[in-house]
């Protein structure tokens, strides 16, 4: 113990005389675990987002989607191009489907609104009353639109909270005005709440417009949607038999691969898979500078080295075997790397505090343990080779050395 | 206790030329002797001193340490000898500038395999009062004198409690009164706790508190 406190002090002496120089040399290490760190925040918080997302939309809810979007659990980005469109007659067909209990045609639309005071360009979906449902949404002012709404085509729409601060200044004040997208004009029954968060791994409800899909028919006189969610009854029919019932049905008019049912946790999988991947690629890009931040390190312990020349002469001389001497100089690399690292995690702590206003990011105990292991790890392996030199130095070479 | 046997040091300058510093060198110490071995500058007499102090090897020859030769030690039994058996004194004090006065002290002690007989901060800090170095013990080796500092170094050197003491030039770089005082400190050692001790020097006045004289001159002994 006292031999390791010993060599510690003296290089910890050392590093007090040399700060500049200790502080250039630990920052490759600081700059390398700091983007490590981040990034690994950064895509284990966008994770968690999505995840949170999810689970906001049913167990019991399902998504009836044109192309295979999803083969083998990744997106599958070629559907898009081949896609078919959904009609009433789906409509029909599935909503008969036993075990089916809502069912939400989608559709939506890039329209300019105008309020009596702003222009704003926005999204309007056009769906059916269930939508809210199935996605989990609530409201804040006014009501949602309703079945007799869609039957009747009323021009009446549900705001998302940001839109409609957009176009009247305040959220609050958007029920029972008037909208007109593109030149249409409708009527506010409702405003939502907050979905929070928008832009990762979904859409920004908060930004968008809601109104029954039979009133879109002016934008959509074909009738064709390009999505179906629905919800069914969880409690007497799995997920697997109700897909293959619905599957059963479309398969009657189209063939296998231009449509595919697909469940929220598949979406889940998928987008997680492509996010892990982009994270990996990006967490094996910052460790490049980890390693260039070690070979930074290396270069100034072989400094080191000759510097310290004479001081290795005596203490062969009192004694130090050459093992001695080599872990002295690993000790001092691994401090100038550790110290990088834990610098290089402060930092990251105090950046992911400011990002967390902003951005889905947390660090775990996990990221936190590989930094500080990497970055011993770095110190020793690149540590080793000076060390190797210095107590292979001969005793008497190095005591003449001035 | 050490003994050469036809010992040659044989430089190689460089590819071509070589340099003998030391020619066929026989002589024996014995357990608690105080020798002096005096030489012009270039005799060899720090070659000499880097040998029994196990810090070089002969080209030629054969050292034996206390019946041992040390051509069949390896590097960590040489280690372990200069560690335990011999404590170096050199002209250039060679203390360790970012250690303290106590820590240069009790440097050799952390680099000892054996099981200590003694406690290393208690015994250090009797060597510091006995030395008359109380209050410097914190003290960083460049806030003191040299005179302060050369005895810092032979404190170094007793710490391990050494059969041998090695001083290569002790006095060179101090005035001559305290040059006087570290000769007599040597002595005393001498004396009283019977270690061997070996000075070199170029100084007659400083070989002369030795009981036993050898003159080198060009790499040769001249006189025994
Ligand atoms: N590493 C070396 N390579 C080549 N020649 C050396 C080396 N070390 C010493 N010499 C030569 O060997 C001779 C003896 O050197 P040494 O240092 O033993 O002399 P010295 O008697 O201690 O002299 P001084 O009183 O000046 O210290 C000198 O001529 C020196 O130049
Ligand atoms: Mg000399």
């Amino acid at each position: 113990m006292n031999y390791f406190i010993f060599i510690v002090k003296a290089a910890i002496e050392d590093f007090k005389k040399n700060k500049t120089q200790t502080f250039l040399t630990s920052l490759g290490i600081l700059i390398g675990v700091f983007s490590v760190v981040i990034l690994t925040a950064l895509g284990l918080g966008l994770k968690k987002y999505i995840d949170d997302q999810f689970a906001q939309l049913g167990k019991n809810s399902l998504f009836i989607a044109p192309g295979k979007l999803i083969s083998g659990g990744s997106f599958n980005a070629a559907s898009t191009f081949q896609s078919i469109k959904f009609d009433n007659r789906d409509l029909t067909k599935i909503r008969k489907i036993k075990g089916v209990i809502e069912i939400a045609p989608i559709f939506s639309k890039q329209v300019v609104a105008k309020s009596f005071k702003k222009t704003e360009d926005t999204t309007i979906i056009f769906s059916s009353e269930a939508f809210f449902s199935i996605n989990g949404f609530n409201i804040k002012n006014g009501r949602f639109f309703n079945k007799s709404d869609i039957d009747k085509k009323s021009k009446v729409v549900v705001i998302g909270p940001k839109i409609a601060e957009k176009l009247f200044g305040q959220a609050d004040l958007a029920l029972d005005q008037k909208i007109t997208a593109s030149n249409v004009n409708f009527k506010i029954i409702g405003v939502l709440e907050s979905k929070g968060g928008g832009g990762f791994g979904g859409p920004d409800y908060d930004n968008y417009i809601f109104s029954p899909y039979t009133s879109g028919y002016i934008f959509n006189p074909q009738k064709n949607f390009s999505r179906i969610a629905l919800k069914f009854d969880d409690i007497n029919f799995s997920v697997g038999e109700i897909k293959e019932l619905i599957k059963k049905e479309m398969l009657k008019r189209y063939d296998e691969d231009s449509f595919s049912i697909i469940e929220p946790g598949d979406i889940l999988q998928a987008v997680n898979s492509i996010f892990s991947v982009l994270n990996m690629v990006l967490v094996a890009i910052a460790s490049i500078s980890l390693l260039v931040g070690g070979i930074g390190i290396m270069n100034i312990m072989f400094v080191t080295v000759t510097e310290k020349t004479k001081e290795i002469g005596i203490r062969r001389a009192i004694g130090a075997r050459k093992n001695d001497i080599l872990y002295q100089f690993i000790i001092e690399s691994t401090i100038l790397s550790v110290l990088g690292g834990a610098m290089g995690l402060g930092l990251a702590f105090l950046t992911t505090l400011i990002l967390q206003k902003f951005f889905p990011a947390y660090i775990d105990v996990n990221s936190v343990l590989l930094a500080l292991g990497v970055s011993s790890a770095i110190g020793i392996f690149f540590g080793v080779f000076p060390a190797k030199k210095a107590s292979d130095l001969s005793p008497i070479e190095a005591i003449r050395y001035e | 206790m050490i003994k050469f046997k036809n010992v040659n040091k044989i430089y190689k300058i460089d590819k071509e030329v070589v340099f003998q510093a030391l020619k066929n060198i026989n002589f024996e110490i014995k357990k608690g002797e105080f020798v002096s071995i005096i030489g012009p500058s270039g005799s060899g007499k720090s070659t000499l001193m880097h040998l029994i102090g196990l810090l070089d090897t002969p080209t030629k020859g054969e050292i034996l340490i206390e019946g041992k030769n040390i051509k069949n030690l390896n590097d960590n039994e040489l280690s372990s000898l200069r560690n335990e058996f011999v404590g170096f004194v050199f002209q250039q004090f060679n203390l360790i500038a970012k250690l303290t006065v106590l820590e240069n002290i009790l440097l050799p002690t952390i680099y000892s395999r054996k099981k200590l007989d003694f406690d290393p901060r208690k015994k250090a800090l009797e060597l510091i009062k006995k030395f008359g170095l109380s209050g410097k013990e914190n003290s960083y080796p460049n806030k003191i004198s040299g005179g302060q500092q050369q005895r810092v170094a032979i404190m170094r050197a007793l710490i391990m409690q050494p059969k041998l003491i090695l001083a290569d030039e002790p006095t060179g770089n101090l005035d001559s009164k305290t040059g006087i005082e570290i000769m007599n400190l040597l002595k005393k050692l001498n004396k009283e706790e019977k270690i061997t001790i070996i000075v070199v020097t170029h100084e007659a006045d400083i070989a002369s508190y030795g009981k036993r004289l050898i003159k080198i001159k060009d790499g040769e002994i001249v006189d025994n």
